[in-house]
């Protein structure tokens, strides 16, 4: 198998185990249902509390199918900090060090797998939802390939981020920690709760520019309010910080298996 | 030779001092058995605790900018997420191992602790402690304190209803974590439960209305959490502290009826799995 | 004198499960089918079988963790599954495969806790930890955590433990698995003085003929949930144990072995398996003789195995 082709293998394969998790199907269900019923109501409230038919540029109803989109995004993130956690932690890392495949790339497949399957699978339940709830949104077209192409580069920066932090199993006795504030960090700073738009204004000019907001705002906002020139931008910024978080994971990344050649694993 | 050997009934009260006494070493226990890890129990407390406080500094500024909750303010809403974290915190803390009943059930490890001379429920949730539920503990009172600033009266009220909400917490721990001895390891619903049951305790209950309501107060009890305690703690309510209260021991009690009635079909070994 | 354990017909049977959705089928399958037994009190005894026959869920009806189908059982006069509170405060239990002891803590923090769960009287109890300690040989690794101690060490700890609230009886399920030769021997040899000091009842499981053969003065083998021989160690082990199996690959085609006491089990192109009887002949002489038949390339000398022996009682019968 050639090179790249191997990773689009692992990552095919990754992605029919997860599909036959049925099971999952129910949970997921019950899950969305219950999130987004709780925003519902809350947004429901705020809107007629404040007697406005937009809130930040977006209806009631846009402001439910924008969630229902954050919320699957973020929802579907595979448990990779863990995995390169437990992977340092065993050993199992200095193992796939010896094999002629990347250690990183062989994660990227596997983690890619399992979200887009997450991420479909939540999508079209969450979009069901919200369309018994708020019945449905104005959308072309466009829209639908706005976010599509917004997802790639997001998922693969919110991957190398998880990454790192799971190299950090190398010194720190504990990550669970950190990948806690970091899921909790992009939750929020992200816009997964309320969009940029309804941040203080202050903050929205820094907000737009950190990685967060591309993970998650960036292509929420697509479905509701395509345009190109957002996507652009949006790109750029997800590409700016693949950059800078894949530099950090190459420096770490080479230092922690020099680490390990060291040490003996 | 039976006949030698003479049991004295106790009294309750001399019970209830021993089990505390074993509450007590229990969780002196747990916790040194936990600083032995100490970077990581820190760290995972830390963790819990920021998270918690970054959750509850953006619904305060949210709440600042749409004060929409019927009556309720900020520092309300920041009493609601400090109780539902003292609450469920002490819970774990003491009692960490009502989250890993599931677990326990299905690999018969029920099997050790029925070897004790204890009542066998009350003694096993005491196993284990929960690392992140003693930072949501810390952060509960921490933040009480901190933004809502009570008058001894108030504080004392929120702690003693913290430990209401703490055994509502056990109790509903206890009532989905017995699932597992009829439905064997189909955790994913008890699961999807116990999180409903999590995420509707910390958004105001004055959001919802009618149907939804009802269920709050029966099927997923999270209004015991998420408006009474407020309530009671608002207008310094006698009533309002009593309804939590009985709300509470309800949900305990279902908890144990269903664990001991689990603890039936676990005896006579019928479980979906047969252990060798 | 009632004895400690008494068990009349006692029967488990459960019902197994197997297929999916519409080819499900129930079975009936009996673990333990009407066993009677008297066990006196201060007795040691060991309850063996094969994986299957019925042992732990005997071992589980009579601690109180299983109900049974049907018959009557009674430790220490106690109805096990009836009155299990009560009955516990009176029984020690070590499980090789689980351990009371806290992993990140010291064994003296177990004592501790134990003391604590029992309600133990606090000077009753030291001075009970300190005589365990002693004759445990613990103090060299009291304060050590017991994930720093080797599986000896461990398990030394566990049966101490187990005998800290005066248990009367005390119920072992394969307690030198995974045990060196030497870790073993002590082991056994603490079981042994405990019972003959002390008088406590104990009541052994193991797949292990020397654990039998040490600690045990009466041997019950169960098979298919009955009970196949019930005889005292000294008998058994004249007609059983005192066997050894000796599997040799030798080098060249070997010269006959003929000796009185030696049975050819298998012999095949260049090995030969041989069993042994050592109360007629003693294995120097039977190995002194192997030597000489060929060069020999490899040579294992075993305990028969279990199944064997059962076999061998079948056989009788």
């Amino acid at each position: 198998m050639t090179g790249l082709s191997k990773y689009f293998y692992i990552a095919s394969t990754s992605a029919k185990s997860n599909v036959a998790y049925l099971g999952e199907v129910a949970s997921r269900v019950i899950f969305l249902a219950v999130i987004l019923y709780i925003f519902l109501r809350l947004w429901q409230v705020t809107y007629a509390e404040t007697g406005a038919s937009e809130l930040g540029g977006f209806t009631l109803a846009q402001m439910l199918w924008y969630l229902a989109v954050t919320e699957s995004i973020i929802l579907s993130a595979p448990r990779i900090t863990q995995m390169v956690d437990r992977d340092v932690r065993t050993g199992e890392l200095a193992v796939h060090l010896i094999k002629p495949m990347s250690y990183p790339l062989y994660c990227l497949g596997t983690s890619m797998g399992e979200r887009v399957v997450r991420f479909a699978l939540n999508l079209g339940v969450g979009l069901v939802i919200a369309l018994i709830f708020v019945g449905p949104i104005p959308l072309q077209p466009l829209s639908i390939a706005c976010l599509l192409l917004a997802l790639p580069l997001a998922f693969v920066l919110d991957f190398l981020a998880n990454f790192l932090i799971g190299l950090g199993a190398f010194w720190l006795e504990d990550t669970t920690g950190l990948v806690l504030i970091y899921s909790r960090i992009t939750m929020i700073l992200g816009g997964m709760l309320i969009p940029i738009e309804l941040f203080p204004e202050a903050m929205q000019s820094w907000l737009r520019v950190l990685p967060f907001a591309s993970i998650v705002y960036g292509p929420a906002k697509m479905l509701v309010a395509p345009s190109t020139s957002a996507l652009t931008e949006l790109l750029i910024i997800q590409s700016l910080g693949i950059v800078g978080v894949g530099a950090l994971v190459a420096i770490v990344y080479g230092i922690a298996s020099r680490r390990v050649f060291a040490n003996g694993g | 030779m039976a006949a030698e050997i003479i049991e004295k009934e106790q009294p309750v009260l001399s019970r209830l001092r021993s089990y505390l006494g074993l509450v007590g070493a229990y969780t002196g226990f747990n916790l040194k058995s936990q600083w032995a890890y100490r970077g990581a129990f820190i760290s995972q407390m830390f963790a819990m605790a920021a998270n918690n406080f970054v959750w509850v500094a953006f619904w305060a500024l949210f709440f600042e900018r749409f004060p929409v909750l019927r009556g309720w303010g900020v520092k309300d809403v920041i009493t609601l997420w400090a109780i539902a974290a003292t609450g469920f915190g002490i819970a774990h803390t003491v009692c960490g191992n009502a989250l890993a009943l599931p677990w326990l059930i299905a690999r018969g490890q029920l099997d050790v602790w029925m070897l004790y001379p204890r009542a066998l429920l009350s003694h096993v949730l005491l196993g284990r402690m929960s690392a992140t539920a003693c930072g949501d503990t810390v952060f509960g009172f921490a933040v009480y304190v901190l933004f809502v600033r009570p008058d001894l009266p108030h504080f004392c009220l929120f702690a003693a209803l913290s430990f209401a909400v703490a055994f509502l917490f056990v109790g509903f721990s206890i009532l989905t974590g017995s699932l597992t001895f009829f439905l064997g390891n189909a955790e994913g619903l008890a699961e999807q439960w116990r999180f409903s049951m999590i995420t509707f305790s910390t958004y105001p209950a004055t959001l919802f209305e009618g149907f939804v309501k009802i269920i709050l107060y029966t099927l997923i009890p999270a209004a015991f959490v998420s408006y009474l305690p407020i309530e009671a703690l608002r207008e310094m309510s006698l009533y309002y502290s009593l309804l939590t209260v009985l709300g509470s021991l309800a949900v305990l009690l279902a908890g144990i009826l269903v664990f001991y009635l689990g603890l039936k079909r676990y005896e006579s070994g019928n479980l979906t799995e047969m252990r060798g | 004198m009632s004895p400690a354990i008494e068990l009349a017909n006692l029967s488990k049977s459960f019902v197994v499960k197997s297929g999916k959705g519409l080819n499900r089928e129930s079975k009936e399958v009996v673990a333990v089918d009407a066993i009677s037994l008297e066990i006196e009190e201060g007795q040691s005894v060991a309850f063996v079988g094969p994986n299957g026959a019925g042992k732990s869920t005997t071992i589980k009806m009579l601690t109180g963790i299983l109900t049974p189908s049907s018959g009557e059982a009674r430790v220490l006069g106690f109805v096990p599954w009836k009155e299990r509170t009560r009955l516990t405060r009176h029984i020690g239990a070590v499980f090789g495969q689980r351990s009371q002891l806290w992993y990140h803590l010291p064994p003296g923090d177990t004592f501790e806790l134990l003391s604590r769960i029992y309600s133990l009287d606090r000077d009753k109890y030291r001075q009970r930890r300190d005589h365990l300690i002693e004759i445990f040989q613990m103090s060299s690794y009291l304060d050590t955590p017991v994930r720093k101690l080797s599986l000896g060490q461990r398990m030394r700890a566990e049966v101490a433990c187990s005998l800290l609230h005066f248990p009367r009886v005390l119920f072992l399920d394969e307690p030198t698995i995974g045990l060196d030769v030497i870790a073993r021997q002590e082991l056994r040899e603490l079981i042994r003085n405990w019972n003959r000091d002390e008088g406590i009842t104990v009541f052994l499981t193991s797949h292990d003929a020397g654990d039998i053969e040490s600690v045990a003065k009466r041997v019950i083998i169960i098979n298919h949930g009955r009970v196949v021989l019930d005889d005292r160690v000294s008998s058994v082990k004249r007609n059983y144990l005192d066997s050894k199996v000796i599997s040799v690959k030798f080098r060249e085609e070997p010269s006959g072995i003929d000796m009185d006491g030696v049975e050819t089990l298998k012999s095949s192109y260049h090995s030969v398996k041989l069993a042994v009887d050592t109360s007629l002949v003693s294995i120097e002489a039977v190995i002194s003789q192997v030597l000489k038949a060929a060069p020999v390339a490899d040579i294992t000398i075993e305990n028969p195995s279990l199944e064997s022996i059962i076999a061998h009682i079948y056989n009788q019968h």
